[in-house]
């Protein structure tokens, strides 16, 4: 049902979530958005690197742009809080439009590494123009949940709301992208661009228009984050969030949107899975601070090592070679 | 006059390092085709051995070589560990271009990791060897300390060593022949696999004098999370990549260019503006001349 209908598909786990999130505790509804976030955001990553072969090492940069245009859209013109992340998404996408006609030309390591650069310097630009309030940041508040829902209804209910709504709109909207003619444009520029050119395809354009839409999701998911913590501000987007989603990514495999849940939950789930060793044993501090970097990593270079091509792409490849036999 | 002067001093001084970082990339790149993305690790880990060196023997001289012998040791264990894993199990397909790239970064996150577990998140703190008040020019106090002079002498060092060993002995030709054409370097009777793990261990020694430079020619301080070393590791991209990434001259002229604009922007500008400056040459670069200063045509497809 799921295959033929993708709309009753989303539209019935949208109502899942919607009655899982009146059943459990707050501190699950926040990380059920926090979860939403990461999706958003590791689907930007897999459109980018899964369907047009190029990798960004920093999508944090972008999602800063998306979180700090959502913020002085509120602040200082009072947009309604749907438009400030329309404004988001605007602002990350010309971003990413600018970054993506100077990377379109960029290949492999180049790319990363000058990703890799926009990602750790942006937030300490962002540090030096009083416009963007320095190293506090800005406030973002989107308000108080709507009266109708009722006096019990918690702000994190509320982020929780608005963000897996976020998500299941963005990944459904994505995946109708992947199948049309973009989406398969993509995978044959991915495929070999040379033999993509060839077949009259526009590499550059393909490649400027894949970083647009993705740093589109990326300013989302920027808004998005900004709304859970209300403030945006550098240290909202360090260099560690730009590697935890690239992390997000590889987990999810970077081929296929199927599994992107895989790594959202196994992000979220890291530091809690930490706490709870921390407290059983009564580790020191330093394991607390130290066995998330550690897990992260580790997990990063097994997936690599063994599942290149992600969970998801690895269970289906080896369906079709049983198939086969 | 005097300011012009210390822009010069300023930029090559910050140069000098950026272009040790430089060639371990460029090495690194050369003997792999992998950005090393962990070479900020690497570098750190060394500076911790550094400091447990210098805590040791008290003598910074002393710990120096023994932290870059100790870094092109880890360096080369890398090398037979991860690197030779991840080509033997080299996939082709769409990630074939990433994994190299995750899987250092990964490298990175756990060397940090592993880093906060043995000494702390905190910041450790490595005394300077040598003053770091600069000399005087008649009345004017100039950019230049004798810290400052060492670090330059010690970074020429390196280099005409390195240069030495590329363009006069065997070893240095086996380097290049493997990095040129390991096919034809191999039927030539190279053992490319063991050139490998070298050029890896040198890059881990210059790796390991970039780091522990860098720290005492700073603050001195030093943590898992330091900016300062995202900052050396992006600096020495920019200029590997600006020099030409193939090219070992390539590299310390892109460092040492990359200095100067730096220090003429922090000085005649504003301190500010440093990385935006840094980004746009890259870009710049990159898009005009996507060889690099020093670099063939047919050197890359960008």
């Amino acid at each position: 049902m799921l295959k033929k209908h993708p709309l009753a598909g989303f539209s019935l786990f949208g109502i899942i979530l919607f009655i899982l999130s009146n059943r459990v505790d707050e501190l699950r509804v926040f990380q059920g958005a926090t979860v939403a976030i990461y999706v958003i955001a590791i689907a930007s990553i897999i459109l980018l690197t899964g369907y047009s072969g190029q990798v960004s090492l920093g999508q944090g940069a972008l999602l800063a742009i998306g979180g700090y245009a959502a913020a002085l859209a509120r602040n200082h013109w009072g947009a309604p809080v749907w438009l400030t992340f329309c404004i988001a998404v605007l602002a990350a996408a010309l971003g990413g439009y600018l970054l993506g006609i100077a990377a379109a030309r960029l290949s492999g390591p180049y790319l990363a590494g000058t990703t890799l650069a926009l990602a750790i310097g942006l937030p300490s630009i962002a540090n030096q123009f009083s416009i963007f309030g320095g190293e506090q940041g800005l406030l973002f508040d989107i308000g108080a949940p709507p009266a109708s829902l009722g006096e019990n209804f918690s702000q994190y209910k509320w982020y929780f709301w608005i963000a897996a709504l976020a998500a299941l709109i963005a990944i459904y909207w994505l995946r109708n992208v992947m199948n049309s003619r973009y989406g398969r444009s993509w995978k044959a520029v991915r495929g070999n661009d040379v033999a993509a050119e060839l077949a009259g395809i526009n590499v550059g354009r393909n490649k400027v228009l894949a970083f647009t839409i993705s740093a589109g999701l990326a300013g989302l998911a920027g808004a998005l984050l900004a709304m859970t913590i209300s403030t945006v501000s550098p240290g909202a987007f360090p260099l560690a969030l730009s590697f935890s989603l690239a992390t997000g990514a590889v987990l999810s495999g970077v081929t296929t949107l199927g599994g992107v849940m895989i790594g959202a939950v196994t992000l979220v789930a890291i530091p809690e899975i930490v706490d709870t060793v921390v407290s059983r044993f009564e580790s020191s501090e330093s394991v607390a601070n130290n066995l998330p970097g550690l897990l992260v990593s580790t997990l990063l270079i097994l997936t690599v090592l063994f599942v290149p091509n992600g969970p998801v792409e690895q269970l289906r490849t080896r369906r079709e070679h049983r198939a086969k036999k | 006059m005097a300011q012009f002067i210390n822009m010069l001093l300023i930029g090559i001084g910050a140069g000098s390092i950026y272009a040790l970082m430089a060639i371990a990339m460029v090495l690194v790149w050369r003997s792999t085709r992998v950005i090393n993305f962990a070479q900020a690790g690497m570098a750190l880990l060394s500076t911790y051995i550094g400091f447990e060196l210098v805590q040791k023997t008290g003598n910074f001289w002393i710990a120096l070589p023994l932290a870059m012998i100790l870094g092109a040791f880890f360096s080369a264990v890398i090398e037979i560990l991860l690197i030779r894993t991840l080509i033997r199990h080299s996939t082709s397909g769409p990630v074939a271009g990433i994994v190299p790239i995750i899987a250092t970064l990964g490298l990175l996150g756990l060397i940090r990791a592993m880093i906060g577990f043995i000494w702390g998140n905190q910041d450790i703190q490595i005394q300077p060897p040598l003053s770091k008040v600069g000399f005087k020019l008649g009345q004017e106090t100039i950019a230049l300390s004798p810290m400052n002079l060492l670090v330059l002498l010690t970074v020429l060092a390196m280099v005409l060593v390195l240069g030495f060993i590329f363009q006069k002995t065997s070893l240095g030709l086996s380097l290049r022949a493997s990095a040129y054409s390991p096919e034809i370097a191999q039927l030539a009777g190279i053992r490319v696999g063991a050139i490998r793990t070298i050029g890896w261990a040198i890059a881990g020694a210059a790796g390991a004098a970039a780091g522990l430079l860098q720290t005492v020619n700073g603050t001195g301080a030093v943590s898992p999370d330091s900016l300062e070393f995202s900052l050396l590791l992006t600096f020495g991209f920019i200029a590997a990549v600006i020099g030409g990434l193939e090219s070992l001259p390539g590299a310390v002229l892109g460092a040492v260019v990359l200095g100067l604009v730096l220090a003429c922007v922090q000085i005649y500008i504003s301190g500010t503006f440093v990385f935006v400056v840094a980004f746009a040459l890259l870009l710049l670069v990159l898009l005009i001349r996507p060889q690099g200063f020093i670099g063939t045509k047919a050197g890359r497809r960008a």
